[in-house]
């Protein structure tokens, strides 16, 4: 489904005057009306599309700015990164290939109309409030405030009462940091607020830290910035029991489900007590995917973490300890891809070797539907028993992801989440 | 190895459809099924995390409780359950209340309508409502009224009903209902339960049938002689006697259950797999089902009940000696019968159902017997040549089974039969969902996939209704046969096969 437009066009109104604009729009002062708006969830958006906002800058695209990752946004990018003269390698929207453009120059003005784009899977939830944070290029720029009112459209189940606004804070860092102060009486304490950091983790990290405040739920991408900030995130959100989902860890489940599947059948289940080696490779040098993927096999097996260690290659190897006391070597490898996906550090392939004492050794190899895995598949295994999967590439877009965590309504982070990040954390530093 | 040893990195992995923030209210909240089935349905969703923060279980029945009663029935009659896992009953039971509500008081639903307001506020439960109707049948049409009297079913995404078994007690009355309910809301509003569609073999079926493309070219007229569909049970009627005094056999498990075995084991196959082609298929062959002699309905169909049996040291009471029951009663536990689909690739294959209570072992399956090969080129060491035959179990045990001839080792050429198993256990080593976890989390998912629709139902009590007019209007001419406790019925259901040459098969 194509994004849609909010119904009206937004007011711009003063910061100070947007919390009382927005009380008196629902008549919260008569509840009785049943007229205060949908009883759902607040969703606050740090939405910068610094790669958007750059190439329309540089006339690359066309505008306007949505925040949204269209096709042709995506398309731009991939021509930007071989004009700029980046590695083939690098993911379309990262970092890299905004600053490389941002030396570039240009001066194409568009209207920008972040957060006023709403994805359909969002808009069906009836999101209470949607609130857009949308950091423009030009660092000085004054905050400017927009609001209107939402419902969605009836062939979504829109059409009665209950309906949402959105509220988007545009401006230079400091002046979002400054129009922080309107936030909080606009999240109602009696709702659920989500936070969806939709940028790099380590590019705003004040910003992130007053965002990102309890109860408020969090929605990161462990993708996107630098690997160590990245997992140190996740972990200190663990440990402070403060909700908080990764769509990078959401985008492996079907790594797991398919490593699961292969050990499904009970004949299998020894095996999994005496593996030894583990290696996997993934694409590019974003290893967080990786290690989180690591980690969970190795929470999930028991195994005791003995040390790690960066290689030349920019891989990563580990060794653990079984529960039996047997060492199980592991090995993150990078391997540099021509058509990268968009997201950072994908799994492209994954082997599993097991030496039980009593029948003969076990080789798993799970296999990106996307890529090749032949360097897992060369050689040494010829005596083993050999088990290959393709593992089904998503190619859900990043709205969809989040809208599948905001349908679920989890205050909690999943456990098993939980259980791996601190790990996949202590195997970087 | 042994299949207990859970898959470790199975754990914690659900890959399902989330469920969507959404207050469930369940009619009946103070009876057998809220406390035996339902709720502990609903606390292991909860303990699985396959239930959203924001839920909200509103029981309502006529009796005043409080929330906090409610809490503790629920936690008594969950015994262990509950006191193994206090703390997340706890944090599961925070999220229960209870509401007294007459559904025959329409203020009572005006004062529902706010309650749930209320709940929306408290839970953020975004207005999403399952209401589920637990309560007697007499009152499933009323109660949809009052409901949607009360505004409450008026969106149609985010409302809707389910409805508990029995559906109706015959064609007519099925009929009636549906009328009602349909008028209270949008049929995909409507979730009519069938209990054993949440079992996963019955599902397994589907997947067998149309993800494999050995079967599909065979399962049809030219290689299928005759289908079995069984479901045995030990149990006698226990303390459900007064229910089961007007229902019966045939309304208790034919109908419904075995009849949804019927139409998943013979449909055609879905264009796609989504709910509305499966259930237009399932209807279908149902609407093309008849019993094999409708003209003559007591050729075709065995009813009988169960007498006393067991051993002396162990002596089980018959039917009409158990309490409630009445001593003269005429009500079958034991149903049998023959029935043809009239279509392309069934025409003449007699498809023979049973039920019963208190039979030897306690197992649901459908047989195929493949059709005997047609020159015998080899002697069968059992004297005559076995039919290739696929078993699919429903439960216990659920899985699958193919016999088929080999060579007998030795010299010559004779052949005997062998079994290819394949068994859930052996081979996930899960047990799948009891059938009320899956049943609603799919209702509350608004997957409607395991649900009856109303042409399903009404198909299928039409098919029956020359047996049920029979035993209405003259009961002599279809008569109880009597059958000792824990034995496979009555003789003359055996009689209703060897009229064919063929015998039921023995699990
Ligand atoms: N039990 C089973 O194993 C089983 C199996 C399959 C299907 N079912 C079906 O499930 C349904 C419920 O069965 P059950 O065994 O739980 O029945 P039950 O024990 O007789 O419970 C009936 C419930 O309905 C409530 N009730 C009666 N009149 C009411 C009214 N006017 N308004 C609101 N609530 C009312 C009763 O509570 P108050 O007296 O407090 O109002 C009670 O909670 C039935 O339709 C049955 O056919 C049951």
């Amino acid at each position: 489904m194509s994004p849609q437009l909010t119904l009206q066009t937004p007011l711009e109104l003063p910061p100070s005057d947007v919390p009382a604009y927005l009380e008196q729009l629902w008549g919260q002062d008569q509840p009785s009306t049943g007229n205060a708006g949908a009883h759902t969830f607040c969703l606050l958006i740090w939405q910068p599309a610094w790669t958007e906002q750059q190439l329309i800058r540089t006339g690359r695209l066309s505008g306007p700015i949505t925040g949204v990752q269209r096709q042709e946004l995506i398309a731009a990018a991939r021509e930007a990164v071989i004009e700029v003269d980046l590695p083939l390698s690098t993911p379309p929207l990262s970092a890299a290939v905004a600053d490389a453009l941002a030396g570039l120059a240009g001066d194409t003005k568009a209207e920008d109309l972040r957060g006023q784009h709403v994805d359909a899977s969002v808009s069906s939830l009836r999101p209470r409030r949607l609130i857009t944070l949308a950091p423009t290029l030009d660092a000085t720029q004054e905050l400017e405030t927009l609001v209107a009112a939402y419902c969605p459209l009836p062939e979504e189940g829109g059409g009665t009462a209950a309906c949402g606004d959105v509220v988007v804070l545009r401006g230079g860092h400091d002046a979002l940091r400054r129009g922080l102060g309107i936030l909080q009486p606009l999240l109602p304490e009696d709702l659920p607020s989500w936070v969806w950091w939709n940028g790099n983790l380590d590019e705003a990290p004040d910003l992130l830290r007053q965002l990102a405040i309890g109860p408020r739920r969090l929605i990161i991408d462990s993708a996107l910035g630098d690997p160590l900030a990245c997992l140190d995130l996740l972990a200190a959100r663990i440990d402070a029991r403060l909700a908080v989902n990764d769509l990078n860890w959401l985008r492996l489940r079907s790594w797991r489900e398919t490593l699961a599947m292969v050990f499904d059948p009970p004949h299998r289940r020894d095996a999994l007590s005496h593996v030894v080696q583990l290696d996997l490779d993934v694409e590019g040098e974003h290893p967080v995917q990786g290690l989180l993927l690591a980690a969970w096999i190795a929470d999930r097996l028991g195994w005791h973490l003995n040390g790690s260690q960066r290689n030349e290659d920019h891989g990563i190897s580990a060794e653990f300890q079984r529960p039996d006391g047997v060492a199980v070597q592991m090995r993150i490898a990078p391997v540099p891809m021509g058509a990268p996906s968009i997201h950072p550090g994908q799994i492209v392939g994954l082997r599993l070797i097991s030496k039980p004492e009593s029948a003969p050794a076990m080789c798993v190899i799970l296999c990106a539907e996307s890529g090749g895995c032949m360097r897992l598949e060369a050689g040494g295994m010829a005596s083993m028993e050999l088990l290959e999967e393709v593992v089904p590439v998503q190619n859900q877009p990043v709205e969809a992801d989040v809208a599948r965590l905001l349908e679920g309504g989890h205050d909690t982070t999943n456990p098993l989440l939980a259980a791996t990040a601190p790990l996949a954390a202590k195997l970087l530093s | 190895m042994s299949a207990t040893i859970t898959n470790p990195l199975r754990v914690g992995l659900r890959q399902e459809r989330v469920i969507a923030p959404q207050c469930l209210i369940i009619f009946g909240a103070s009876g057998d099924l809220t406390h035996r089935k339902l709720v502990p349905a609903l606390f292991e969703l909860f303990q699985q995390r396959r239930l959203p923060s924001e839920f909200a279980l509103l029981g309502c029945a006529r009796r005043p409780w409080s929330d906090e009663e409610f809490r503790q029935k629920m936690a008594e009659a969950m015994g262990a359950k509950v006191s193994d896992n206090r703390m997340a009953w706890d944090q599961f039971s925070a999220g229960m209340f209870y509401e007294p509500v007459d559904l025959q008081q329409p203020e009572d639903l005006v004062k529902l309508g706010h309650r749930l307001q209320e709940i929306d506020r408290l839970r953020a439960t975004r207005s999403n409502r399952t209401f589920y109707l637990s309560v007697s049948p007499k009152f499933y049409g009323s109660g949809c009224r009052a409901l949607a009297d009360a505004g409450l079913l008026k969106d149609p995404d985010r409302s809707r009903v389910v409805i508990e078994k029995p559906f109706g007690r015959d064609y007519s009355s099925a009929q009636a209902l549906n009328k009602v309910v349909q008028a209270c809301g949008q049929e995909k509003q409507i979730f009519r339960i069938d209990h054993y569609l949440g079992k996963e073999t019955v599902q397994n079926i589907m997947v067998l049938r149309f993800a494999n493309t050995i079967f599909e070219p065979i399962w049809n007229r030219n290689y299928i002689s005759s289908v079995q569909i069984t479901a045995a049970e030990t149990v006698g009627v226990e303390e459900r006697a007064g229910y089961y005094e007007t229902s019966g056999a045939l309304r208790d498990m034919v109908q419904n259950h075995l009849t949804q075995m019927l139409a998943i084991t013979a449909m055609e196959t879905p264009g796609r797999f989504d709910p509305e082609a499966i259930r237009s298929e399932k209807a279908k062959v149902l609407q093309a089902a008849r019993l094999a002699d409708e003209q003559e309905p007591w050729n075709c169909c065995i009813r009988g009940q169960y007498g006393p049996g067991g051993s002396q040291a162990a002596p089980l009471a018959g039917y009409r000696q158990e309490p409630g029951v009445d001593p003269n009663s005429t009500t079958e536990t034991y149903v049998a019968m023959k029935l043809f689909i009239d279509n392309w690739r069934w025409q003449g294959v007699p498809f023979y159902v049973r039920t019963g209570k208190r039979l030897p072992k306690r197992l649901s399956e459908v047989v195929l017997t493949f059709r005997e090969a047609p020159v015998h080129l080899f002697d069968a060491a059992g004297g005559s040549p076995t039919a290739n035959q696929l078993i699919l179990r429903i439960q216990p045990d659920e899985g699958a089974e193919f016999r088929f001839d080999v060579k007998s080792p030795g010299s010559g050429m004779r052949s005997r039969p062998v079994e290819m198993e394949f068994s859930y256990d052996e081979s996930f080593g899960e047990p799948s969902d009891e059938g009320y976890v899956r049943l609603l989390a799919d209702a509350m998912l608004g997957d409607p996939t395991l649900f009856t629709r109303s042409d399903e139902v009404e198909a299928a009590w039409r098919l029956y209704t020359p047996l049920l007019e029979l035993i209405e209007d003259s009961p002599w001419q279809l008569p109880i046969h009597p059958y000792e406790s824990r034995t496979w019925g009555p003789a003359a259901s055996d009689a209703l096969l060897a009229r064919d040459g063929l015998l039921w098969r023995r699990p």
